[in-house]
């Protein structure tokens, strides 16, 4: 047995030997050195094929890996980009929003009060808006809350650290306002659909039309004189009526507000200037 | 048992062609038909890692363009000495395993410049010894310490969680 794996080695290093020689040497070897190369050439050949093939799948893999990690990394990034474009987005919305409620705050002739809101109430029944200001704050009932675009309704209910703000489109809110073109006085009532109607218009108040700005009209002591309400967009004239209104699209987005002033003053001027529509 | 040493003996010249030419650091590459011949040494014995060994070394040979037989003889020679070893020594432990993948590197570099020295081979062992063989002995022994670890983690793994 031991004889036999000796001989095993003996016999391949011989092998080795001699065809190493045959490389080599001079004498008669072109022959033997072709007999090797004979033998050999095919499966160099082949494996220079197959070695190739390996080589371009190994390659292929490796640029595979190498695109796919560089498309997850570009992945992360774009993603991380877009979150970031939003991020500042939402800032730079917000310091314009900030912007035109400090611009109106310096102008108005009045102390106010900056709020966010906090809560909505969007159903049928109720429009309301919750401020983050209460009664520590100061707030009362009745207080009227304006926007840089115009009137959003009045405080109804103070909680100790916040507020509920009626919206102009609640059913039963109601505000004394006139056309600001032709001074027709009348109320302004939020409807059940979410929009607002101007009541109460004498028949000889004609010469409303669409597209007539409707502030407040200052009359109570409740509202400051010249708070945009809303815009007319059509005349509902019921013919043999005594009465008939205007619908109106609210001046405010009721939906977009987020921050507010609460007037903690009163105002006998006409505050209509203030309310540029770029605030 | 056959059909697995041809797949061996094709699969590591692939390889090493292919594959391991990627794996070069400062421009030294292991030497998987080593590495694979110590292996089946091991396992098999002296004759099958002789036999493989000289297939390995011939193809190596024929894909490297030098003279055809040098690694045929060394490598067929390391195999079947390194097979004569389990009953002799202990090579179970890989803190015995690692060392002599790395000394046995260099056991097969010095026979192969011996043996090339016989044919007039020109370079100075100095140089081939600092620059090929001690460097490739090195990195063979990185990756078969490498090759252990994961053997051993997959080994644990299996003892924890033994479906797998």
């Amino acid at each position: 047995m031991r004889f036999g794996r000796y001989s095993l080695l003996i016999a391949v290093l011989l092998t080795s030997l001699l065809l190493l020689t045959v490389q080599t040497r001079g004498v008669g070897p072109t022959r033997a050195g072709d007999l090797v190369a004979l033998a050999l050439t095919p499966v160099q050949n082949l494996l220079t094929k197959v070695h190739r093939g390996a080589l371009s799948v190994w390659t292929a893999y490796a640029d595979w890996k190498a695109v796919r990690a560089e498309n997850l990394s570009l992945h992360a990034e774009n993603e991380r980009l877009r979150i970031e474009a939003l991020q500042a987005r939402e800032t730079d919305q917000e310091n314009r929003r900030l912007r035109r409620l400090a611009t109106l705050r310096e102008r108005l002739p009045l102390t106010t009060l900056g709020g966010e809101i906090i809560g909505r109430e969007g159903g049928g029944w109720a429009r309301s808006l919750t401020v983050n200001r209460g009664r520590a704050d100061g707030v009362a009932q009745q207080m009227p809350v304006i926007v840089p675009d115009g009137l959003v309704g009045r405080v109804v209910q103070v909680r100790a650290g916040a507020s509920v703000v009626q919206l102009l489109t609640d059913p039963t809110s109601t505000v004394g306002a006139v056309v600001q073109r032709t001074r027709t006085a009348g109320l302004v009532e939020g409807e059940p659909g979410g929009g607002l109607r101007f009541k109460f218009m004498a028949r000889d108040g004609a010469g409303v039309a669409a597209g007539d700005l409707i502030v407040t009209s200052g009359l109570g002591t409740l509202f400051p004189k010249g708070i945009p309400v809303g815009r007319v967009t059509a005349i509902e004239d019921k013919g043999s009526a005594l009465f008939h209104f205007a619908v109106l699209v609210p001046a405010v987005d009721f939906a977009r507000v987020e921050e507010v002033l609460l007037l903690t003053g009163q105002a006998s001027h006409d505050v209509a200037s203030l309310f540029t529509p770029d605030g | 048992m056959r059909l697995s040493l041809l797949l061996m003996t094709f699969g590591g010249t692939l390889a090493q062609s292919s594959v391991v030419p990627s794996l070069a650091v400062v421009g030294v590459t292991p030497d998987l038909p080593l590495i694979l011949t110590a292996l089946l040494a091991l396992r098999r014995g002296p004759e099958a890692a002789c036999l493989v060994g000289f297939a390995l070394g011939l193809l190596q040979d024929a894909a490297g363009g030098g003279l055809i037989g040098v690694q045929a003889a060394t490598l067929a020679l390391t195999g079947f000495a390194m097979g004569l070893l389990p009953g002799r020594i202990w090579v179970d432990h890989p803190l015995v395993q690692v060392p002599g993948l790395v000394l046995l590197t260099v056991a097969e570099g010095l026979l192969r410049f011996g043996l090339l020295q016989l044919f007039h081979f020109p370079a100075a062992l100095g140089d081939l010894l600092m620059h090929v063989i001690l460097p490739q002995a090195l990195y063979n022994g990185f990756l078969a310490s490498a090759f252990l670890l994961a053997v051993e983690a997959a080994h644990a793994l299996r003892r924890w969680q033994p479906w797998i």
